[in-house]
C-alpha cells in the first residue's frame, strides 16, 4: 500500500556539530537616565542546534558572568512569541535592527570566536538594557485617527465586497506588527523625552502605512480627510526624507515607501482643496 | 508595609489578548472606566500566533452552513460535555463579531465574489473558517488594538497580577506589580475580567507563549471561583522539535491540509496503520485516493494525516516510542514530496503556507519545498478553566468574569480548530457587557488592606528567603514541574503515572514555599518566576486530579488503562475548587439538561 521513499535530509545541517564560542557585547544601562556601558560575555553553542539570539541572552541569564569572569546582573530583554510575529524582541543586532528571535547564531556569527554585537533600538526610551518603551507607536497611532469610529449601533449587514485583488493591495499594510524597525532606521523620526511635542514630531513610516491601509478601508475611509489633517500638519508625512531606509528594515517587507507616496499625493490634493476651502 | 499606588476602573480588564481587547472595548462602549493589564506590550499577546482562522457560518462559500451546523459540529468534538448554551451563542454571534471585525479594518482574504472566503478544518462540515492568509491572529490583535486605543481605555502594559481582592463575597479589584520596577499596584474595581489565556507553561513542549502560565486560572481559584474540566488539555500533534530553541512551536495543520503527509524514519506513511472504526468511512486507505482528496476530488475520503488532533497525536508518540521516530525526537512531515504530483510544487508551497515557508527558513534553515520537517506534539490549548454562566461569563464568585481561553465550557472535551478565535470575541464581548452591568449595578466595593498587606507580604517573600539555608531556586522548580507534567499527565495518561505525579507535585509545592529571589524588586525575571510558580502549580495539580478523576477515555484525554469511552461519564463535569482548608477538592457535577430543540439539532446533524 505505501511505497516506502527514503526520507532525505541534509544530514549535515541536522547533526549537532562542534560546540564553540561566540562573544556577545551588549550595550547595557540599568534604568531611565543612567549610564550606559559595554558587557562582553563568551557563550558557547553547538553547531547546528540552531540557538538563535534569545537563547544565547537565556544562557547569560542562567549564568550572568562576563567573559572576563566578572558576576554582573542578568541582561533584560523583551520577547512574546519568539516565532517573528509579534515583534517585541526587537533591537539592534550588529548594528541592524531586527526581531532577536529569528537571528540565528550559526548564520550572524559563524565561526568560533565571532562576535555579536546588541544594543537597545535607539529612538524609543530605555527601560533597561535591551528592553525600551514603545508606547509613543500607539500614540502616533491615535494621533493618525488609524480605526474606524464606529460603535455597536452599526449594522454591519452582510458587509461590503471587495475583489480579492484589491484585498491583496490592502492585506501587506495589515501585516503591521508595530515593532519599531522602520522608526529606528528613519533619520528623520528621532527619540523625544517630551512627550507633549510627540503631536508635532514626525509620525514615522509605520503610521503612515497605516493612514494608507485604512483610508482604503470601505468604512474607515470615511475619517480619511482627518487623516490627511494630521498628514499635513507639522509632522506628517511632508517631513520625510526619502531615506527609503523603513522599506529596507521592515522584516515583513510592507511596500512602506508605496504607502508613503501614496499618502504623500493624497495629502497634497486635500491640502489644496482645504486652501480653496479657507480651512 | 510596602507602598502602593492605588487605580479607581469601573471594570478592570486583566489579558490583553482577543479576548481581554474585546471584553475592554465592550465595556468601555457601556460607559465604563475600564483598565486593562497586559503582562507584555500592548499587541504582543499570545493571540498573534494563531493561524488557522476563526470559525463562523457566515456560509459565503457553502450555502448549507448555518449556525446549527455550526453547533452541532462544536458538540460533537467536545463529545458533549460542552456549556450547551455557550455553544449555541458562540454559533449564532460568530458571523456578527466577524463582519464586526472587518468593519473595524480585519482584511479577511476574500472570494471570487467579493465576499469573506472561509477554508475547511477538521472537524467542521462546511469551509467555516474566515481568516487572514495563516496569520490570522496578528489580523485580530492589529484591529483589537487599533480600536481598543482610541476608546480612552487605561493600558497598564507589563504588570502582574498577584491576587484578587474581595469585599465580602463579592470581587473588589485585583493587586499587582510592574515588572519593570517591581512597584505595587492596586486596582479598585466594581467588576474584574479575567482573560489571560492559558497553561501551557506548566508542560515542556508547549506551543503557548511565556506568559501562559495560567494566571487566570489560579487567581480565580484562590478568589474561591470553580474550575472545570480541566482534564481536557489539547496537544497538537505537528509542533517544531528542532532546533532545540524553537521546541514546541505550531506547525499549522494546513500543511497536512496541503497535502503534507507524516513518516517514520523507515519513510513509511504510518498513519495509514491505525485508522478509527469510527472514521473509516471517510477515511482514504491509499495514499492515491488521499492526494485526490487534496486536489479537491469531492469523491476522495481524506488522507489519514487530517484525523482527529488527538488521534494523529497519539500516532506520533507511537511511533517515537518504537523507535522509529527521527534523530531528534519527532516524526517527519513532508509537504516537498508534492512536487512528485505537480509541476510548481515550490512557488505552489511558498504562496499557501508563506508563514510556515518562513518560519523554517528563518528559525530552522531548513526549506520546507525541499526537505522535510522534523514535528512532534505539543501541548497547545486547554479546553478546561473558569467555570462561568453561559450568557453572562460571570463565574461563582459575583463580579469575577472570565473570557477566552481561561474560561470552561465551550469545547467540552476537544476544542475544534477555528474555534477559539471566535471563542475570544463573541465572549469577550459579552464578558465586557455583563461586567459593565454588574459594576453599574452594585457601585464601587470597599477594599480590605488587610488583603492587599498580606499579598504584599507573600509576594516580597522570595527576597527574605534568599539568606536561609534551604533556598530554592524557582527555576529549577519550574523545570522539574515541567518535566513532570510532561511525562506523566501528558498525551497517554494512566493512574500509576498520575498519582505519582501529584505526590510530585505536593513535594515541589513545598519546595517552592523556599523559592527565592536575589538583588532587589526592578526587573528581576527570578523573582517573577517565584511568583508564576504557585499559578502554575495549582493548574497542574488541576489537571492530574482531574485526569486521574476521569476513568475513560474521551476527547483529549486518554488513559491507556481505560481506552474506552464509558457512557455515563459522557452526564457528568469534573469541578475543582478550594477546601477551607486549603486543599483541592474535587467533585463530579451533572451537566444540566438540554432544551429538547438542541437535542433535537444534534440528533438530525448525527
Amino acid at each position: 500500500m505505501t511505497s516506502p521513499t527514503p526520507v532525505s535530509q541534509d544530514s549535515a545541517k541536522h547533526e549537532l556539530g562542534a560546540e564553540r564560542s561566540v562573544y556577545f557585547r551588549i550595550k547595557r544601562c540599568d534604568g531611565p537616565g543612567k549610564a550606559t556601558r559595554w558587557e562582553r560575555f563568551k557563550v558557547k553553542v553547538t553547531r547546528g542546534e540552531g540557538a538563535n539570539v534569545l537563547a544565547c541572552l537565556e544562557r547569560i541569564a542562567a549564568n550572568p558572568v562576563t567573559a572576563d569572569g566578572a558576576k554582573t546582573t542578568p541582561v533584560v530583554w523583551d520577547a512574546g512569541c519568539l516565532e517573528e510575529v509579534c515583534g517585541a524582541c526587537t533591537m539592534n543586532v550588529n548594528g541592524k535592527v531586527r526581531q532577536a528571535c529569528s537571528c540565528l547564531i550559526d548564520t550572524c556569527a559563524p565561526n568560533d570566536g565571532d562576535e555579536v554585537v546588541l544594543e537597545p533600538m535607539q529612538k524609543f526610551p530605555i527601560v533597561r538594557d535591551l528592553w525600551v518603551d514603545r508606547s509613543r507607536m500607539f500614540e502616533t497611532l491615535k494621533r493618525v485617527k488609524a480605526w474606524t469610529p464606529i460603535d455597536g449601533l452599526y449594522a454591519t449587514g452582510p458587509g461590503p465586497k471587495e475583489t480579492p485583488e484589491r484585498q491583496q493591495e490592502r492585506y501587506i499594510y495589515s501585516t503591521c506588527m508595530t515593532c519599531g524597525c522602520c522608526l529606528e532606521a528613519c533619520p528623520q523620526f528621532q527619540q523625544e523625552p517630551d512627550a507633549s511635542k510627540w503631536d508635532t514630531s514626525f509620525v514615522g513610516a509605520n503610521a503612515i502605512g497605516q493612514v494608507q491601509l485604512f483610508n482604503e478601508h470601505p468604512t474607515a475611509k470615511e475619517l480619511a480627510p482627518e487623516r490627511l489633517d494630521a498628514m499635513t500638519a507639522a509632522g506628517g508625512v511632508s517631513e520625510c526624507g526619502n531615506a527609503q531606509n523603513c522599506v529596507k528594515v521592515c522584516p515583513k517587507e510592507i511596500p512602506l515607501t508605496d504607502a508613503i507616496a501614496a499618502v504623500g499625493r493624497a495629502a497634497t490634493i486635500h491640502g489644496i482643496k482645504r486652501f480653496f476651502q479657507g480651512k | 508595609m510596602a507602598e502602593f499606588t492605588t487605580f479607581e476602573h469601573d471594570v478592570l480588564v486583566i489579558g490583553a489578548g482577543g479576548a481581554g481587547l474585546r471584553a475592554a472595548i465592550e465595556a468601555s462602549a457601556c460607559g465604563c472606566r475600564v483598565g486593562l493589564v497586559c503582562k507584555s506590550l500592548l499587541g504582543k499577546a499570545h493571540t498573534v500566533m494563531a493561524e488557522g482562522g476563526m470559525a463562523a457560518a457566515l456560509a459565503n462559500v457553502d450555502e448549507r452552513d448555518g449556525w446549527r451546523v455550526h453547533f452541532a459540529d462544536t458538540m460533537r468534538g467536545g463529545q458533549y460535555l460542552n456549556n450547551w448554551r455557550m455553544a449555541e451563542l458562540h454559533a449564532k454571534e460568530a458571523p456578527d463579531r466577524v463582519r464586526e471585525l472587518e468593519s473595524w479594518g480585519a482584511v479577511f482574504d476574500r472570494t471570487k465574489e467579493g465576499r469573506i472566503l472561509q477554508r475547511n478544518f477538521g472537524g467542521h462540515q462546511y469551509p467555516r473558517l474566515a481568516h487572514v492568509g495563516d496569520r490570522t491572529g496578528l489580523e485580530m490583535i492589529r484591529t483589537l488594538q487599533d480600536h481598543g486605543i482610541h476608546q480612552g481605555i487605561d493600558v497598564h502594559m507589563e504588570v502582574t497580577v498577584v491576587t484578587l481582592l474581595k469585599d465580602g463575597q463579592r470581587i473588589a479589584g485585583a493587586l499587582g506589580y510592574d515588572r519593570e520596577r517591581g512597584r505595587f499596584r492596586l486596582y479598585r474595581a466594581g467588576a474584574v475580567i479575567l482573560a489571560t489565556g492559558g497553561i501551557g507553561k506548566a508542560f515542556k513542549v508547549t506551543s503557548n507563549s511565556w506568559e501562559y502560565t495560567g494566571d487566570g486560572h489560579a487567581l480565580a481559584y484562590d478568589a474561591g471561583a470553580d474550575l472545570k474540566d480541566m482534564e481536557f488539555v489539547q496537544f497538537h500533534p505537528t509542533g517544531m522539535v528542532w532546533p532545540l530553541s524553537v521546541r514546541g512551536i505550531l506547525v499549522t495543520e494546513g500543511v497536512r491540509g496541503e497535502g503534507g503527509v507524516l513518516r517514520n524514519s523507515e519513510g513509511r506513511r504510518f498513519m495509514f496503520d491505525d485508522i478509527p472504526d469510527l472514521y473509516k468511512n471517510q477515511t482514504a486507505d491509499n495514499e492515491e485516493e488521499g492526494w485526490r482528496y487534496v486536489i479537491g476530488d469531492k469523491n476522495a475520503r481524506r488522507p489519514p494525516e487530517l484525523l482527529t488532533r488527538d488521534h494523529v497525536a497519539r500516532c506520533i508518540v507511537r511511533e517515537i516510542k518504537a523507535g522509529r521516530g527521527s534523530p531528534h525526537g519527532g516524526v517527519y512531515l513532508d509537504i516537498g514530496w508534492i512536487k512528485e504530483k505537480i509541476s510548481n510544487a515550490e512557488e505552489h508551497i511558498k504562496k499557501k503556507l508563506p508563514s510556515m515557508h518562513h518560519q523554517f527558513k528563518q528559525l530552522a534553515g531548513v526549506d520546507i519545498t525541499r526537505e522535510p520537517m522534523e514535528v512532534g506534539p505539543t501541548t497547545h490549548y486547554v479546553m478546561g478553566g473558569i467555570d462561568v454562566d453561559g450568557d453572562t461569563q460571570m463565574s461563582t464568585v459575583p463580579g469575577l468574569f472570565a473570557a477566552g481561553e481561561c474560561a470552561a465550557g465551550l469545547h467540552g472535551a476537544n476544542r475544534l480548530g477555528g474555534n477559539s478565535l471566535s471563542d475570544l470575541v463573541v465572549f469577550g464581548k459579552r464578558a465586557g457587557e455583563y461586567a459593565a452591568k454588574f459594576a453599574k449595578e452594585h457601585g464601587q466595593p470597599t477594599v480590605d488592606q488587610g488583603q492587599a498587606d498580606d499579598a504584599m507580604r507573600d509576594s516580597l517573600a522570595p527576597f527574605d528567603r534568599a539568606a536561609e539555608s534551604g533556598a530554592e531556586n524557582p527555576y529549577e522548580i519550574q523545570h522539574t514541574l515541567q518535566d513532570l507534567m510532561q511525562n506523566n499527565v501528558g498525551i497517554v495518561r494512566n493512574e500509576e503515572e498520575m498519582a505519582a505525579a501529584l505526590d510530585g507535585i505536593a513535594k515541589l509545592r513545598g519546595r517552592a514555599k523556599h523559592a527565592s529571589a536575589h538583588g532587589h524588586r526592578e526587573y528581576n525575571p527570578g523573582w517573577h518566576t517565584c511568583v508564576d510558580l504557585n499559578n502554575l502549580l495549582t493548574v497542574a495539580e488541576g489537571v492530574a486530579r482531574s485526569a486521574l478523576e476521569r476513568t475513560e477515555s474521551r476527547g483529549a484525554h486518554f488513559r491507556e488503562d481505560h481506552p474506552e469511552k464509558v457512557s455515563d461519564w459522557g452526564q457528568w463535569n469534573l469541578i475543582l475548587r478550594k477546601g477551607t482548608d486549603g486543599a483541592m477538592q474535587i467533585e463530579r457535577r451533572r451537566i444540566a439538561e438540554r432544551p429538547a430543540e438542541l437535542t433535537t439539532i444534534i440528533e438530525e446533524m448525527k
